[in-house]
């Protein structure tokens, strides 16, 4: 029953996200041919893929509606009246939270392997190959850089009860995040998320062929799903202590 | 009274954007060379490539979408929207005192710039001109101005409340994916592209770009009308 709470509250922002993904991902493959729209010189299928999905326009829709996936909670319920309703359920506020967390983070999945599902099994019938592999190596990169950006939302909505306030603070705080992950001195010790979503300047992406090549760096990824977790750990502790 | 009563419900939003504005004129003007590539170059280029073609630029894009959202359907599900309905001013009265107050935070926004690029330049002595910092508010107020409409209208008529937040910024990126096709590229339909407009001003686009926003604002104000609550 849980698991449909938080579904319901969820699926419009979820439905509309996986239709606009669905959506640009068929527009992308049918429409290649009308000359490769964003760029001014002769591309490869693969590189236009790259280009237009995994670097471009959809890869910074999917960050934001990654995001704002996350944002709501008891805080917000506070506001509407209904956090009592919700918290003389007959489970902990931990079960809320986990349950919360798992229905975003399958939903940020669910998100993340649309495209991987939809390109290749898209491009063949528009004349053009491209490899499951490759598609699938992404929509893991997307999936474990998704939920690091949930996370954020998630966090946010823990500690700001305003409406929107949390959905502000976790936008802003995920730019911030962008820009100090350029400084010399952070990207030495931070993974920039985008970058590893996207492969640039990766050493398992080779710009000549636009491809992902060799192992994908599980160590970061591992790190990164230890965040996401210590992330909700750290919301279930907020929650039990708050006061609604 | 009303004026008050707006203010309270978005300033929240409004102060951290003024402070996330701030603290980007503060990075592009003052951030030591060897900070990085975002700090490297001239004073001048980096608060091109800082706010007035990067990151700036879409952060203040996107908080104008945050700055729209409201509205009475918001209201209904917080079970205040009787409350503000049984206030002694009509619905007409009510949408332009929100609309209003929103144009004039999207305004204080856009010339936090104005503000602090030429004063904070003329203090690592090299000068960012004041009139290319009010050229580039006026793009960016008339561009937000519609983005804001945008928010506004889909929050008064979708009923989730971040349904209106997610809804927006998709028809912002298809916005752009669209105008970046080759045959519509010769139109500059981008907003991102004309909130960083570098030659002349494009005064027949920013009028068109007006007329769409008191449309779109016409629209929503049409549609509290109706609405039973």
């Amino acid at each position: 029953m849980l698991w449909y709470k938080a579904w319901r509250e969820s699926q419009a922002r979820f439905l509309l996200s996986a239709g606009t993904i669905a959506g640009l991902c068929v527009a992308f493959v049918v429409f290649h041919r009308e000359g490769a729209p964003v760029a001014d010189h002769a591309q490869t299928y693969a590189e236009y893929i790259w280009r237009i999905v995994y670097k471009g326009y959809l890869r910074e829709l999917f960050v934001l509606l990654a995001l704002l996936l996350g944002v709501g909670g008891l805080l917000r319920e506070r506001d509407y009246g209904t956090a009592p309703f919700t918290l003389a359920l007959p489970v902990s506020r931990w079960h809320l939270l986990a349950v919360r967390a798992a229905v975003g983070i399958v939903e940020v999945t669910i998100l993340s392997l649309l495209p991987a599902v939809i390109l290749p099994a898209l491009s063949p019938l528009m004349g053009e190959v491209y490899p499951w592999s490759q598609a699938w190596q992404f929509g893991l990169l997307w999936s474990i850089g998704g939920a690091f950006l949930f996370s954020m939302g998630f966090l946010a909505s823990i500690f700001f009860a305003g409406e929107y306030t949390a959905a502000v603070v976790a936008v802003l705080a995920m730019l911030s995040y962008s820009v100090a992950v350029e400084l010399p001195v952070v990207e030495r010790y931070v993974p920039d998320v985008h970058d590893l979503m996207s492969g640039v300047g990766m050493p398992y992406f080779r710009l000549d062929t636009y491809h992902l090549v060799g192992p994908l760096p599980w160590t970061t990824l591992g790190g990164l799903l230890l965040l996401v977790g210590s992330s909700f750990a750290l919301a279930g502790r907020l929650t039990q202590r708050q006061d609604f | 009274m009303l004026w008050y009563k707006v203010w309270q419900e978005s300033r929240t939003r409004f102060l951290i954007a003024a402070l996330v504005l701030t603290g980007f004129c503060l990075f592009a003007t003052l951030a030591h060379r060897k900070l990085g590539p975002l700090s490297s170059g001239s004073v001048i280029s980096r608060i091109h490539e800082l706010i007035y073609s990067g990151t700036a630029k879409g952060t203040f894009a996107v908080l104008s979408i945050f700055l729209g959202l409201g509205g009475l359907v918001r209201e209904r599900a917080r079970r205040t929207s009787t409350f503000t309905l049984a206030l002694p001013v009509t619905r007409l009265q009510w949408i332009r005192t929100q609309i209003g107050m929103g144009l004039l935070q999207l305004a204080v926004l856009s010339l936090v710039p104005v503000l602090l690029l030429p004063p904070l330049s003329q203090l690592m002595h090299e000068p960012f001109p004041l009139s290319d910092t009010l050229h580039y508010s006026l793009l960016w107020f008339v561009c937000s101005s519609l983005i804001f409409a945008v928010a506004y209208l889909l929050s008064v008529v979708l009923e989730g409340e971040y349904t209106a937040a997610v809804l927006c910024y998709i028809l912002l990126m298809l916005q752009a994916l669209l105008a970046s096709w080759r045959p519509l590229r010769p139109y500059r339909l981008n907003l991102m592209w004309t909130m960083a407009e570098t030659s002349r001003m494009p005064w027949s686009r920013l009028w068109a770009l007006a007329l769409l926003t008191a449309a779109v604002f016409a629209l929503a104000a049409w549609r509290t009308q109706k609405q039973d609550f």
